[in-house]
């Protein structure tokens, strides 16, 4: 059987772009992102990651080799030549200008804001405007708010939202409403906060696909190891300078127990001196960055997430994928969007030291509580596979595409305007 | 593995080191008469001892700053090292930090440092070195 006539001029699987601010980094975002183009890399679709910046040689997660990496913007030492001769100069010297200069573009209060210049918005501005084919998807508001006013010339448009929407500074949450109406998809990462943009965004497409794990073939934990591990970067935002005084609430009941918190980050000078403060200097660990997390967390009996705010805390369904249960706070779009209180976890008001002390306490002194609620755990990680996930990425995309180029699905839906 | 001294709590609190912990490896039950042993590393004749409390292979004892102190800097460097051991006179065991799964303790184990007025500034912290071992770092007063 012959497969059915394409539509002229359109391929039966378009490009997919992703526009990352910095590929190059370490984030839970890049991370994702790189799990979503290996899977479509691997069911055939053409991917190319491109970064807004670069400032590393190297990636730092594992990438599909058919996935094609760009750079708008060079950023390391010596990645930029001039052309040659008079205009070459005049150039170097308007580039250096506008790379000091503040964004415009980009709201104020986007936490990346301090990432871009103006040279960078004009890269990326040009670089937008010339797409014409394929599907684009953002991953970030900064990103986002510039493919909505300047990538207009033909191409698809996903916006990812990695983040809730509360979070978002008021400055970014008006342009986000200003603009977000132009996409072809929204995508965000939880229910809630799919509910949230469907309400701020009427009339345009919200939909709700969380992020993967890189896997669910994991070696479990067996809940002995008088051991608590918690991850994420070093930074106010991950609230570990909440979690160092709970600990230090639990070591006279609990002495034989010990924290690793893994991640690397700029407050790490500032977390070492709470640790020695409360004398916490043999139970509390800085194990910096790892490459082995998976090993790491399989070593731990449960998995604390400590977070002010969080898109979807990826790194804490990996340690429920390894049977951790789970004991935190309960912060905006964070664990209580993965997991129930009392099944799979133990969830206490955000940013209360005392009430983390005292449910972290109850699982420390527990040893089938672990157990059970990690068996539970373990099942809730599982929705969050690659093969639970990226279908519906696929079948979004191809839709689009679809919708776009005529076709029968395209037809039948109508298109929003 | 060698027997050694198995560190499991180094505390440098309030002018002295308290080290807990318990051998291992060792053939025989080990009977009282223990003694902490620093050896300065860049001359390994010079030593200052502590008595220990053991009890069920386990092992505590703490030593006061100040003796370290006392011992000074003196001779070479700015920066004395010296190495932790535990002896019963026959047997020098090493202490160290080798049982556990943590790779690159000297970056993650880190005590604070502690002063001596009295001394000068004198400062004292105990570190793993990159083999897991147990030392005291001591620098003589003045600006870090």
């Amino acid at each position: 059987m012959t497969p059915p006539p394409r539509t002229a001029g359109a391929p039966a699987r378009p490009k997919v772009r992703y526009l990352l601010l910095h590929a190059y980094g370490r984030g839970g975002t890049i991370r994702t992102v790189m799990n979503q183009a290996n899977s479509l890399a691997s069911a055939g679709w053409d991917v190319e990651l491109v970064s807004a910046v670069r400032r590393r040689d190297d990636l730092q997660f594992p990438l599909d080799e058919r996935v094609a990496v760009s750079t708008v913007v060079d950023l390391r030492e010596g990645a930029y030549t001039p052309p040659p001769g008079l205009r070459g100069r005049w150039e170097e010297r308007r580039r250096a200008r506008l790379l000091e200069q503040p964004a415009r573009l980009v709201p104020a209060g986007e936490f990346g804001y301090r990432c871009f210049s103006r040279w960078l918005e004009r890269q990326l501005v040009a670089y937008l405007s010339g797409l014409r084919d394929g599907i684009l998807v953002t991953t970030r508001p900064a990103l986002n708010l510039l493919a909505a006013e300047h990538a207009t010339n033909g191409v698809v448009r996903v916006a990812q939202e990695h983040m809730n929407h509360g979070t978002h500074r008021p400055d970014v949450q008006r342009r986000i409403r200003a603009c977000y109406p132009r996409f072809d998809t929204v995508a965000v990462l939880t229910e809630r906060d799919r509910e949230e943009y469907a309400r701020l965004l009427p009339g345009t497409r919200v939909v709700r696909i969380p992020n993967a794990v890189h896997s669910l073939d994991q070696v479990p934990t067996d809940h002995s190891a008088k051991i608590a591990v918690a991850a994420g970067r070093l930074a106010p935002q991950k609230g570990f300078d909440l979690l160092i005084p709970a600990w230090a609430k639990l070591v006279g009941a609990h002495p034989d127990w010990q924290l690793w918190i893994y991640g690397s980050g700029e407050r790490k000078a500032e977390l070492r001196r709470l640790i020695e403060e409360h004398h916490l200097y043999n139970h509390v660990f800085l194990m910096g960055h790892t490459d082995r997390l998976d090993d790491e967390l399989a070593k731990a009996s449960f998995y604390v997430p400590s977070s002010r705010f969080e898109g979807l805390p990826m790194v804490m369904i990996e340690a429920m994928s390894h049977a951790l249960p789970v004991v935190g706070f309960d912060c905006p779009t964070g664990p209580a969007d993965v997991l129930t209180h009392g099944v799979d976890g133990l969830l206490v008001p955000p940013e209360d030291p005392d009430a983390l002390a005292d449910a972290t306490g109850r699982l420390m002194g527990d040893e089938a509580l672990r157990a059970e609620m990690g068996v539970a755990a373990v099942l809730t990680a599982s929705s969050y596979g690659p093969d639970a996930v990226h279908p519906r990425w696929e079948a979004l995309f191809t839709e689009l595409h679809h919708r776009r180029h005529g076709g029968a699905a395209g037809a039948a839906k109508g298109q929003h305007a | 593995m060698k027997p050694h001294a198995e560190m499991d709590e180094v505390w440098p609190r309030d002018g002295r080191i308290r080290l807990v912990g318990r051998f291992h490896g060792l053939t025989g039950p080990a009977a009282g008469g223990w003694e902490l042993l620093l050896v300065r590393r860049d001359d390994t004749g010079r030593s200052l001892s502590h008595p220990v409390r053991v009890r069920g292979g386990r092992f505590e004892g703490e030593l006061p700053v100040t003796d370290l102190a006392a011992a000074g800097t003196a001779g070479t460097a700015a920066v004395a090292e010296w190495d932790v051991h535990l002896t019963d006179g026959t047997v020098r065991l090493r202490a160290g930090r080798r049982l556990d799964d943590i790779r690159g303790k000297k970056k993650i184990m880190v005590f604070p440092e502690q002063s001596v007025p009295e001394a000068g500034g004198f400062r004292v912290r105990p570190y793993y070195t990159v083999k897991d071992n147990l030392s005291l770092e001591c620098r003589a007063g003045g600006p870090s």
